[in-house]
């Protein structure tokens, strides 16, 4: 029954669908479903994931991420020495060309660092890039000199992730400053140029014949925005795409058993936890100061089954507050096995036999909060679930209003604990409810120094903390579902992050 | 009438500002729509510089006037989400909507009628039975529920339609009859109440003594007169068709305003939110002094005032 | 007396006011089908502990997403399967019921006192009371009600409390519309004119005179409220801004469904099945009140 209506509804969609249903590898042609509405090109100018990755076909930076060894490898720079601990210099590329045909040179590198930390910019890199840089000034027709406020082990990293290259005077159109010059008619250097763009609807790229790297294998790359995984789904049945993401696991699941789709199941830099209000806020002398209160939820929770079940691939259960892939992130810390028993018995000890009422809120994913809530309720503490949007429970806990919650931080894809300490850890994030100073200076203190082995020690008496004083119950990494046509050939990235510059066909 | 008509008019206009000025402050107490601007993963810096740019950290009355006063010259302010004014969305998406909204009264007009007028003509029988029954039964359904099962029976299991998009007037077809079903109960009601009224009434007797007889007795004498309550009711329904897009809409991901609404309802779109409200009441009110008119315009009876 | 009484005058015998609605009550067909869901759904409500096969908030992630036992795949042990947490369907289902008669009644309640009585003070002094509750009306209308319930349920939290409060704040009008035309009518009657000039004041001639005269239209459109705020947090629920999970509501366990609904049309169909017949139940039990007790008989 189910077969039969598969393919029929395969038909229908084909007989139905509008967008025409070339076979997308005769004409080359990328076909890519979005359900977050682009509305800007311009990556200096938004936080959501899903610009990223666009901006890795369009725009070019001065390192890229090597995925496989997490370094850092310089592409439009082709060499940089640290001069002292606060001067970097970068020598770059003479071969580097923008999209409208002009080399890119020192100038328009200057121009770009310059401009982000400057009062006017108002872009969104530049609370992260003035964190570090005071400024960049040129040194030479082809090198630039990098000169920092302070210490920081993470400047390849934001260079490479964050700070998408402009050309001179690109947000200053006839003497006016305009911030939004970039975000309809991108001018990049990256391996896809914009042919055209209907914000919200549909962005046509076409491979960059003049790019300056490897070229792409697929010279035209169409992304749809369609807000709703059925119409999504729809499409891919009938050819009108080739490549969903985000894909809920059940669904991938189902329509990666039949021949219209692949179900791919990659790695993500994703991870899950409870954050608790160890310090706290909301109840100065609630269940949640105690660490024993604290040690029994990590207890209760059964992260194996909500890995292996609700989230799926390569989903695992952990039990530390970063990913274990990335630098720093020591497995050699405290565990709490799912044992609902020994939860129990905790919270007796604690004086709670009988457990007490807590507020938890999520945002996301569901199927785990409740579970999660189900898992705490069992030991009997009394979930209340406030499952509400993302930025309703921002503002909650700006507010300092909420007790428990379950988060989750993608860390941008890096393969380093700064990446997640930082925004969860340090003094000044709301984010932070562990009101433990020593955690917090073994945090900054690991961002401070270039020294590998010092920053190590630093995020290892840092995990220590967090797991012996239970401030965290951390659950399991993400998996990224995937659904693509059986003619494409996606290679999936470690760290999580979709490279669809990469793709090919079969 | 004239002056009939102006009063109605202005309660109309301050119907949507009342209505506008109650939902302009349910709004903001209810969120703040820096962090919904921000994004996910978006840091604490980031989000004070967006409330400082959008001017969100000024008192709700001071913003209520600056919006009030933007309205009166035309302006309706810009879209957190999309970035462009919002009068240019909703125009956009408008012709969408309306075309739903006409494709529902059509639905609603093709389905109520004739299944009125068929009971009316043979009341107490097994027919009339089954016209309150379908009238019932639509009643009774939850209009998103009915919607999900018209997708899993006429999209999946037996692919006639599309399953979601707009693009094509078959994407139409279901959206349509999910939205339409909901009015039909009323006018379908309304249809023989009033036509078994008029059959039973002098004017008829005497059509019939004058010879009239079956279709011709119905259409020339009888139809006339019974739907004449009727029409003054499909141009309410019509108004509320706008509002009651919103569910239809987003299960059949039709980019009108219905679904606007509610994204940006959803996603704290503050602007947005204010103008589609804002229009949702004028059509409303509109559509109400519409009937009226109608009502005034097309019975003899009234006509005196 | 003789013992000989002819059929005809037994007939003829003038019935009390009550025996005729009974009488009319046990020949109605709309009506009893009605009275019967509605009461069984009560019972359901009421003694769902007992009757559920299993707790449905417990969870089993091993057995997510069963379908239900006459299809392949099913087992006994759910018989109408279970749903993304691996709780058991047919008991999400019962407890359902409570939800969905609990905000029933609480939302008509609450509707009826707001409707009633601005109905009753409209119709009966007129003038600018009544020109100013015309205004809440059209305002009220005009008004979305997503919004408000999602402003109320931000700012005060979701709670069954909040939910019930909500819908039942936006769900007067009909009380309001039927009790003002209804109040105008009678007020102009003369045994009120006669109340009136006995010197009794506005508030006991309508407590006296008029509304017991309301009565039973009131219970018509309880009865038919009832429906439509069953059927109004099942669609909070379903957008997210009404019941809050894992409470089991008929309205969310569709929203939850709608993801798998391709594959698994059951998680959507059965919940939409159970609100379906309810408010069926409410409606025919309405429209049958309306029948018997109008002074014509069926209408």
């Amino acid at each position: 029954m189910m077969k039969l209506a598969t393919s029929a509804f395969a038909l229908t969609a084909v007989l139905t669908s509008t967008a025409p249903a070339f076979a997308d590898k005769s004409d080359d042609t990328l076909r890519v479903a979005l359900a977050e509405e682009i509305l800007s090109l311009d990556y200096l100018y938004t936080t959501k994931r899903e610009y990223i990755i666009l901006a890795q076909m369009t725009d070019a930076t001065l390192f890229e991420v090597n995925p496989e060894t997490a370094e850092y490898m310089p592409s439009v720079a082709s060499g940089f020495t640290w001069i002292d601990e606060t001067t970097l210099e970068v020598t770059l590329r003479d071969d580097v060309m923008f999209h409208d045909g002009t080399l890119l040179t020192a100038d328009d590198v200057v121009y770009t660092y310059n401009w982000i930390v400057s009062e006017d910019s108002e872009s969104s890199a530049k609370g992260a890039i003035e964190r570090w840089l005071d400024t960049a000034e040129k040194t030479g027709p082809n090198t630039v000199q990098f000169n920092l406020t302070t210490v920081y082990p993470l400047v390849l990293r934001d260079m490479a992730q964050r700070v998408m290259l402009r050309k001179d005077g690109a947000y200053s159109v006839d003497g006016v400053i305009n911030q939004d010059s970039m975000a309809n008619s991108l001018i990049g250097a990256g391996p896809y140029m914009v042919e055209s763009f209907e914000p919200g609807q549909e962005l046509v790229l076409q491979r960059f014949e003049n790019y300056f790297d490897v070229a792409s294998p697929i010279e035209n790359v169409v992304v749809r925005n369609l807000p709703d995984i059925g119409t999504q789904q729809a499409e891919l049945m009938s050819g009108g795409i080739d490549w969903m993401f985000k894909v809920p696991l059940d669904l991938a699941q189902s329509l990666g058993a039949t021949q219209m789709a692949e179900h791919l199941s990659g790695p993500d830099m994703r991870v899950g936890f409870l954050v608790l209000d160890a310090a706290g806020y909301t109840d100065p002398d609630g269940p949640l100061t105690n660490v024993m209160v604290r040690q029994a939820i990590n207890h209760a929770l059964n992260t194996a089954e909500m890995a292996q079940f609700l989230i799926g691939g390569s989903s695992e259960a952990i039990h530390t507050p970063c990913h274990p892939v990335q630098f720093g992130c020591t497995t050699d810390i405290a565990q709490y096995p799912y044992d609902p028993d020994q939860a129990k018995a905790l919270l007796a000890e604690a004086g709670y036999p009988d457990g007490f009422p807590l507020e938890l809120w999520a945002y996301r994913d569901k199927e785990v909060s409740e579970a999660i809530a189900a898992d705490l309720t069992a030991v009997g503490i009394e979930v209340d679930l406030r499952y509400v949007k993302l930025a309703s429970l921002n503002q909650a806990r700006a507010n300092r209003e909420i007790p428990a919650y379950f988060g989750t931080w993608g860390s941008g894809g890096t393969a380093d604990t700064a990446a997640i300490a930082r925004v969860h850890f340090s003094d000044t994030s709301d984010r932070n409810l562990s009101g433990d100073a020593e955690l917090t200076a073994a945090v900054l203190a690991a961002e401070s120094t270039n020294d590998r082995a010092a920053r190590a020690a630093h995020y290892d008496t840092a995990l220590n903390i967090i797991a012996d004083q239970a401030y965290w119950a951390p659950l399991f990494t993400y998996s990224a579902n995937y659904l693509v046509s059986p003619d494409l050939n996606f290679p999936l990235s470690p760290d999580g992050l979709p490279r669809l510059d990469q793709a090919s066909w079969n | 009438m004239l002056r009939y008509i102006f009063q109605r008019a202005l309660l109309a206009v301050a119907v949507a500002f009342s209505v506008s000025l109650a939902t302009f402050f349910l709004l903001n107490i209810a969120t703040d729509p820096a962090y919904a601007i921000a994004g996910e993963d978006a840091e604490m810096e980031v989000v004070e510089q967006i409330r400082e740019t959008y001017g969100l950290n000024r008192p709700v009355v001071v913003r209520y006037f600056d919006w009030l006063g933007g309205v009166v010259q035309g302006d309706f302010g810009e879209s957190y989400y999309w970035k462009k004014p919002v009068a240019e969305l909703v125009v956009e998406r408008a012709p969408t909507t309306i075309k739903l909204a006409l494709s529902a009264l059509f639905v609603t007009i093709i389905v109520a009628i004739p299944l009125g007028a068929w009971a009316a003509l043979n009341p107490n029988s097994w027919t009339d039975r089954f016209a309150l029954g379908v009238a019932v039964s639509a009643q009774a359904v939850p209009n998103f529920w009915l919607g999900l099962i018209m997708i899993i029976v006429f999209a999946v299991t037996f692919p006639i339609f599309p399953v979601s998009g707009d693009s094509t007037w078959q994407h139409f077809v279901l959206p349509a009859f999910v939205l339409g079903a909901s009015s039909v109960p009323a006018v379908m009601r309304l249809t023989r109440t009033g036509l078994i009224e008029v059959m039973e009434s002098d004017y008829i007797r005497t059509a019939r003594s004058k010879g009239y007889r079956g279709t011709a007795l119905l259409t020339r004498h009888a139809m006339r007169n019974a739907l004449l309550p009727v029409v003054s009711v499909l141009a309410v329904q019509l108004g509320q068709k706008f509002g009651g897009s919103v569910i239809t809409e987003s299960i059949f991901a039709i980019n009108g305003l219905g679904r606007l609404a509610l994204e940006s309802i959803l996603g704290s779109d503050i602007p947005t939110v204010q103008m589609l409200i804002f229009v949702f009441a004028i059509i409303f009110v509109a559509m109400n002094l519409l009937a009226d008119i109608l009502n005034a315009a097309l019975d003899p009876r009234i006509r005196i005032t | 007396m003789s013992s000989v009484e002819t059929p005809d005058m037994a007939e003829d015998l003038p019935r009390a006011p009550r025996q005729i609605m009974l009488d009319r009550a046990k020949k109605h067909g709309g009506f009893l089908i009605g009275a019967t869901i509605l009461l069984s759904l009560i019972l359901i409500a009421i003694f769902a502990p007992l009757i559920a096969p299993m707790d449905p908030n417990a969870q089993s992630l091993s057995s997510r997403m069963l379908p239900p036992v006459w299809t392949e795949g099913g087992t006994w042990d759910h018989l109408l399967g279970t749903d993304g947490n691996g709780r058991d369907y047919l008991s999400r289902l019962i407890f359902g019921a409570r939800i969905s008669i609990l905000i029933g009644l609480g939302a008509a309640t609450i509707g009826l006192f707001i409707g009633v009585t601005l109905g009753v003070c409209a119709g009966y002094f007129g003038g600018w009371v009544d020109h100013a509750v015309s205004f809440l009306l059209t305002a009220q209308l005009a008004l979305p009600g997503l919004l408000l319930a999602m402003a109320l349920v931000f700012i005060i939290g979701p709670s069954v409390l909040v939910v019930i409060c909500i819908i039942g704040v936006l769900h007067w009008t009909y009380y309001l519309v039927v009790t003002r035309a209804a109040t105008q009518r009678i007020r102009s009657l003369d045994f009120v004119a006669a109340a009136q000039s006995a010197g009794s004041t506005p508030r006991q001639v309508i407590w006296h005179e008029i509304i017991p005269n309301l009565i039973p239209q009131i219970i018509v459109i309880f009865t038919f409220e009832l429906g439509i705020a069953i059927l109004a947090e099942a669609s909070l629920s379903f957008l997210g801004v009404g019941i809050q999970p894992p409470t089991a509501s008929w309205g969310l366990m569709i929203a939850e469904g709608k993801q798998a609904m391709f594959y698994r049309p059951w998680l959507v169909i059965l919940p939409g099945l159970c609100l379906f017949l309810t408010v069926i139940g409410a409606n025919l039990l309405g429209d049958g009140l309306r029948d018997i007790t109008s002074p014509e008989g069926r209408n």
